[in-house]
């Protein structure tokens, strides 16, 4: 895979690039700030950018802003955002597009090595992912009269799961029951939510977490 | 973002008042000149007289009690008159602060005190001055609603008065005919031009006496109810400045703490397992790999911690996309529900910002440790210069700004910050947390009030 990676941190980084060059990646570009990040990806066109949130020369929220322009520039163009802290409003940016092929975890995640090989995978895929805090943050945001509260714990187990972005059979792997079993609990909590069931893994992560984040 | 501006507030329009501002006016300035002529007269007589008494008898002792007794009628004639001015000036009423003999102060110099009193000789400068400016705005006002009056009432008993063959009148000397019509025109056009001019007369005149005694009787009192003001500002912002400081002591001292107990602990403890598990790696490979994810565990956690601890110091969210979108980000992550009422806000002065969001944060922290709620609300407002942050909580309530507690440090950071902080929390709840916020120029004074 061609990966472009973007991170300030030069420690981080040169770590990132020996990890995914250890797996047989590619990296074809490291840079250190956000139009550096958008003129690789214009130029390079990668199959998938890792990218810092924090980042020169505004020191913000500069890599969340390099990824929405990139996504605009070439839509579906695959993001994974790395970052120290993870909040829902910056998920919510770059989920507005609903066109998948992104992933936004904490870096921390990284030290998971194999997870976090999967996630990117994932997302250079088409496929969304996003951190389990990110997706415990949507979990409380809700009011009275939720319909989340008529769930079991089991299927919140499961409805987390699947706005991480994870199948069926990850699902099933993770919660160490039989994917049947899983499939039973999708098609309650869709019944419950009154979600549309569908069998498209991305378009069906993308109805949850647009419930969620309604 | 709306903003309200208090309405200003009109001296004069604070009462509900009938009738054309005008025309009231007229009839308030009136008042005062008329009212102010035997005052006046009242005024310069008796002061005169004792003033003059005392002052002519002081070489026998007794002169000086008359003297002193002079200068406390006059503050009593001063006291009616600063009553009176507000009206013709159409501005608050000033109290005068008069000097006061110190309570341990012997008999003689308690008597004596009025004497080292500036204002009580203006005082009585001022019923001596007041008296020819009063017999002339009095001459003024009576003669001109006088004429004003006789000239447009003319029509109606011009034609009693009897006019006999002798008389000759200002119409003749104008070269005119003396008749009753030409008579009638002459008098009503001249009764008129004074009755259009009447109101600007009488307010020239009420406002050159009235302006007398302002100046008079008010300057020194307003200079110095002026400077209080300033020793008072001076006193807040130094106040302010030293809440700032301890503020910022107790926060680094606490950061030092968190850091000591918490991630150092934890990187010495990654640092040794990394050690032990260098050992293992060539005696035993599986006692390596159990001790290479402790160590993992231990990095996560010390990841974690440090975000926590950042948070605490500058939230990066706060500061890429301002309050509203930190505040929602905090009630993702309390305990308890949060509803949350916040209008748009513009981007804030950065301390404004803080410090709404620490209150917020230590409230809703507090409320997750004590309170028991299972809900809470969360409201922001802006309103002209202040920010208004409202944090209530359905809990068992008993939170307090006693020492030792998270809310007390928050009172002094809104000190810091120039603003307010009250907790209503009864036992038995619910708790109600409001600070206000100055939105600008959190460290200059602000202006002068009132």
């Amino acid at each position: 895979m061609r990966v472009v990676i973007a991170d300030d941190a030069v420690l981080l980084r040169e770590g990132l690039v020996r990890l995914l060059t250890e797996q047989g990646h590619d990296v074809v570009a490291a840079v250190g700030d956000g139009p550096g990040l958008i003129a690789a990806a214009a130029e390079l066109t990668p199959d998938v950018c890792i990218v810092d949130v924090r980042m020169p020369p505004s020191h913000t929220d500069e890599g969340l802003r390099a990824a929405v322009a990139i996504r605009t520039a070439r839509p579906g163009a695959p993001v994974l955002v790395l970052s120290q802290y993870v909040e829902v409003s910056y998920a919510d940016d770059l989920l507005a597009d609903r066109r998948g092929a992104v992933g936004y975890l904490l870096k921390d995640r990284v030290a998971a090595i194999d997870e976090f090989l999967t996630s990117l995978d994932r997302v250079a895929g088409g496929g969304t992912v996003l951190d389990p805090e990110v997706v415990a943050q949507l979990l409380v945001r809700r009011r009275a009269h939720d319909p989340l509260q008529t769930l079991t714990p089991r299927e919140r187990e499961v409805l987390a799961l699947m706005a991480e972005g994870r199948s069926n059979t990850a699902i099933a792997r993770h919660l160490v029951i039989s994917e049947g079993a899983v499939e039973k609990h999708v098609s309650n909590i869709f019944g419950k939510l009154d979600l549309p069931p569908d069998e498209e893994l991305n378009r069906r992560v993308l109805a949850v977490l647009a419930f969620l984040r309604s | 973002m709306t903003t309200i501006s208090a309405p200003t507030r009109d001296h004069a329009g604070d009462r509900q008042e009938l009738g054309h501002p005008r025309l009231r006016q007229l009839g308030i300035d009136t008042r005062y000149v008329l009212v102010g002529f035997p005052l006046a007269i009242i005024t310069f007589a008796v002061l005169l007289t004792t003033f003059v008494l005392g002052v002519s008898t002081l070489f026998i002792v007794v002169g000086l009690p008359i003297t002193v007794g002079a200068l406390y009628i006059a503050r009593m004639f001063a006291f009616a008159e600063r009553a009176r001015i507000p009206g013709v000036l159409r501005e608050p009423l000033v109290p005068a602060t008069y000097k006061q003999a110190a309570p341990d102060a012997g008999p003689w110099r308690k008597m004596l005190t009025p004497m080292t009193d500036g204002q009580s000789w203006l005082d009585l400068l001022h019923g001596i001055v007041r008296f020819p400016v009063a017999i002339a705005t009095f001459v003024i006002i009576v003669t001109w609603w006088s004429i004003a009056i006789a000239g447009v009432l003319y029509p109606l008993y011009g034609w009693s008065i009897p006019y006999g063959p002798e008389y000759r009148d200002l119409v003749d000397l104008m070269g005119y005919q003396s008749t009753t019509g030409t008579r009638t025109t002459f008098n009503v056009i001249v009764g008129a031009v004074f009755a259009v001019t009447l109101p600007f007369v009488v307010r020239g005149c009420a406002l050159a006496e009235a302006g007398i005694a302002r100046a008079m009787l008010t300057a020194l009192p307003r200079l110095r109810a002026e400077m209080a003001g300033l020793t008072t500002q001076a006193h807040t912002a130094q106040r302010r400045t030293a809440a700032a400081v301890s503020a910022e002591a107790v926060a680094l001292r606490k950061l030092e703490r968190d850091i000591h107990d918490g991630p150092q602990q934890r990187l010495v403890r990654l640092a040794v397992d990394l050690g032990r598990a260098q050992h293992q790696l060539d005696s035993d490979p599986a006692a390596a790999r159990a001790t290479m994810d402790e160590a993992l565990a231990q990095a996560r956690e010390t990841l974690a911690e440090l975000r926590t601890l950042s948070r605490g110091i500058a939230p990066p969210i706060l500061t890429d996309r301002g309050l509203a979108a930190a505040t929602a980000a905090l009630a993702a992550r309390a305990t308890a529900p949060v509803e949350l009422d916040i209008a748009e806000l513009d981007r804030l002065a950065p301390l404004a910002e803080q410090t709404a969001y620490f209150v917020i944060a230590e409230a809703l922290a507090n409320m997750a440790k004590h309170s028991g709620a299972t809900t809470a609300r969360v409201a922001v407002r802006q309103s002209g210069d202040t920010l208004e942050v409202t944090v209530s909580d359905n809990g068992r309530g008993g939170a307090h700004l006693a020492k030792g507690h998270g809310l007390a440090g928050l009172a002094d950071r809104l000190h810091a910050a120039g603003g307010e902080l009250w907790v209503s929390s009864p036992e038995g709840g619910p708790t109600k947390i409001r600070a206000e916020i100055p939105v600008s120029a959190p460290n200059g004074m602000g202006a002068p009030t009132g």
